[in-house]
């Protein structure tokens, strides 16, 4: 406590300082009337003002969301000198040029980024764009693309069916820049209903579970992945099951219910076995089921391997086969 | 112009004869430059209370009208003037043990003492005006400042000067009538004394009376602290109505004579001695007696001085006012007062002299208590945190703003 303090205003238990000041307006004079009313006027001045305030700050907000090239003439930038392309994909920077179309003399302020973004990504093969100012002149333009999985024929309103590409999304888009080798081996999708929206079609359904089988059999049976053609979604919704059909097998089963890891070893050793057959062609083999593996035989009408009781070995983890097989 | 640092106060003083209002620019707190004054006759005002809130609010604002047409600005806050009949004051003091094992007073120790000089309850219906310390005593001996000095029993008194909460109210509200706020309540005795005496005068002891109309405000300084105040609703009214009594005219006569004639003591020796009672030659003009003038109004004037002395009881001692008497308000410009107050105090007495920074104008007796409000609280409001100074910004100024709306 400052000892010099020694006048002070009382307690506010009991201090003057709990009178409560305000007077009624009847109690007022004239001259108080004007200063309260002159009080009012100036509360309403700065309220006015700093709502003024706010709503041209909100402007200039909104206006920068919306009307961006309206406000680059304010700012000084120069024009667009270079598109830069980094892509994890096959688009080049040709066609990054073509479809942003950008005016020769427009500045990289008065660019409208978000509008070009959804030119960009208006491309089924563009998954992600992000583009960016980099000053003084330079646009980039950072892609992230759809891989294909499958191909479909699709009827796109100008004249014969048109192939186009499936990515693991189910997104559909015709494919730029692929190798056509690489285009060539990937499997047809078949039991499919393809829905427009807009320019394209919507997403399908259940090409997750196709891209799984397939990046499967791709990677642990690529022997076997040559061979397929089609794949056949037409009883995946009701039943969860994939039709496979390769160059020699017309019909492969094969269901979302289980591991498409042990589905894949299980074909390859099926075909390894009648292969042994004399007459080896396969007209279908079901992998739907856990314990048993139903195949029929081309030349009988409905023979099953194994009738009853499958052979020890037939069901085999695929390690513990393959290790047979190499031997 | 006014800079944005500023503030604008107005110092309000509601006399029973007429309201003054200073308005002064306050910058940063510490320096005073008085842009306008205002004063008006008062009316509707009774020993310095309010008994007719219409006619006093009217003549209070039009001073305050007055003064900010004068300044070019409007006042923002008023630091009012409080005196009247009905104010009091009680001394209530504390003691504790110091608690430290070896003795030595901390800020704890003073705190607990002033808390608790501080905690006696005020009669039904009073409000607090200020609350006033004495020196502390550290086991007898006086000391400024006791934190960490040795000793064992801590004491300090506090004048507690309080009101009517209603009449206090009243004042409060007749500047609330010119939606104006009252920021800062000064006790007249304190202001007056404030301006009129210099710290060394305090140090030595020194008995300031503000002697106005209806209402005699003093305070007594000791050691450079504030020993005793007060207020009696005696004064310059009392002079005015004996005489009209006394010589049988009229108040209005009364106090033209009293303006013109009457003294502290009395001079006049011849009994033939007469003045004109209107002075103007007209029909009822008639003449008096001026040894009964001075005889009237000196038997009046030493009897108001006498009763300020048994007011102030043991509390004065010839020998702890070194500094003398310092007599100020209207009442203090009749000539011969410091003769009537050095026979009853026996000290010499002189009329206050305001400090040299005040303009000549602002020189007049009447004025001191508004000049006081202003001096006190700008001393108080770096030394005795009193008052509060407004915080700055933007936010504090809308804040401001919509508060006084």
């Amino acid at each position: 406590m400052n000892p010099g303090t020694d006048i002070l205003p009382p307690s506010p238990g009991r201090s003057w300082r709990t009178i409560r000041q305000e007077v009624q307006p009847l109690a007022m004079s004239r001259q108080g009337r004007r200063r309260q009313m002159a009080g009012w006027v100036k509360a309403g001045a700065v309220s006015a003002f700093v709502a003024g305030l706010g709503w041209g700050l909100y402007a200039l907000v909104h206006s920068w969301a919306t009307d961006r090239a309206g406000l680059a003439t304010a700012v000084h930038s120069a024009p667009v000198g270079r598109v830069a392309l980094i892509t994890d994909g096959v688009l080049t920077q040709k066609w990054a040029e073509e479809m942003l179309a950008l005016p020769k003399t427009a500045s990289l302020m008065a660019l409208d980024l978000p509008a070009l973004r959804d030119k960009l990504l208006a491309h089924g093969q563009v998954r992600v764009a992000v583009l960016t100012r980099s000053f003084p002149a330079t646009l980039v333009v950072t892609l992230q693309e759809r891989t294909p999985v499958a191909r479909v024929q699709a009827d796109t309103g100008v004249g014969a069916a048109q192939p186009l590409l499936v990515a693991k999304d189910g997104v559909v888009y015709a494919g730029l820049n692929y190798d056509p080798s690489m285009l060539a081996g990937l499997p047809w999708l078949d039991g499919i209903r393809l829905v427009r929206a807009g320019r394209g079609f919507e997403p399908i359904t259940g090409m997750a579970d196709v891209s799984e089988l397939l990046s499967t059999a791709q990677l642990q049976a690529p022997h076997l992945y040559r061979e397929w053609l089609i794949v056949s979604l037409a009883r995946l919704a009701e039943t969860d099951e994939l039709l496979v059909k390769t160059q020699d097998i017309p019909e492969i089963v094969f269901t979302r219910k289980r591991a498409f890891f042990k589905q894949v070893a299980q074909l390859d050793y099926i075909i390894d076995r009648a292969h042994a057959l004399p007459e080896p062609a396969l007209k279908s083999v079901n992998l739907t089921l856990e314990g048993q593996v139903p195949v029929v035989l081309e030349t009988a009408a409905t023979a099953t391997v194994p009738p009853k009781a499958p052979p020890s070995n037939f069901l085999l983890q695929p390690s513990q086969r393959k290790a047979k097989r190499d031997l | 112009m006014i800079s944005n640092n500023s503030r604008i106060v107005g110092a309000v003083e509601i006399g029973t004869g007429k309201i003054a209002v200073l308005v002064g620019e306050i910058a940063r707190g510490r320096s005073l430059n008085i842009i306008g004054v205002g004063v008006a006759p008062a009316r509707g005002i009774m020993k310095g209370e309010v008994v007719d809130y219409k006619a006093a609010c009217e003549a209070t604002h039009h001073a305050l009208e007055m003064a900010e047409k004068r300044a070019g600005v409007r006042i923002e806050e008023v630091w009012l003037a409080q005196t009247g009949g009905q104010l009091d004051a009680f001394y209530n003091e504390a003691s504790v043990n110091v608690k430290s094992a070896d003795n030595t007073v901390t800020a704890l120790d003073i705190e607990a003492v002033c808390q608790m000089a501080k905690e006696k309850e005020l009669p039904a219906g009073r409000t607090g005006i200020h609350q006033i310390r004495r020196p502390f005593q550290l086991d007898g001996r006086i000391v400024p400042a006791p934190e960490h000095l040795s000793g064992r029993r801590l004491e300090v008194g506090y004048w507690i000067v309080h009101g009517p909460e209603s009449k206090v109210a009243d004042n409060i509200h007749v500047v609330g009538g010119y939606h104006l706020e009252v920021r800062e309540l000064v006790l007249a005795s304190l202001a007056s004394g404030s301006l009129l005496t210099t710290p060394e005068e305090r140090s030595q002891g020194v008995l300031v009376i503000d002697l106005g109309k209806g209402v005699t405000d003093f305070v007594l300084y000791r050691d450079g602290h504030v020993l005793v105040t007060g207020t009696l609703p005696v004064a310059g009214d009392h002079l005015t109505n004996d005489l009209s009594i006394g010589l049988r005219v009229t108040a209005a006569q009364a106090e033209l004579l009293k303006l013109r004639h009457a003294r502290g003591t009395v001079q006049t020796r011849d009994k033939t001695d007469k003045v004109w009672l209107n002075g103007d030659g007209a029909f009822g003009d008639r003449q008096l007696s001026k040894l009964a003038i001075e005889t009237i109004a000196a038997a009046r004037t030493l009897e108001l001085l006498e009763v300020v002395k048994l007011k102030l009881g043991p509390a004065f001692a010839a020998e702890h006012c070194g500094a003398g008497i310092i007599l100020t308000g209207g009442t203090s410009r009749m000539p011969g007062i410091e003769e009537a107050a050095t026979r009853v105090f026996g000290l010499p007495a002189r009329r206050g002299e305001a400090p040299s920074w005040v303009k000549e104008e602002l020189k007049d007796p009447m004025f001191s208590t508004v000049l006081g409000v202003f001096q006190f609280g700008l001393r108080g409001a770096y030394e005795h945190a009193v008052p509060a100074r407004r915080k700055t910004g933007l936010l504090s100024y809308l804040t401001r703003i919509f508060a006084t709306t």
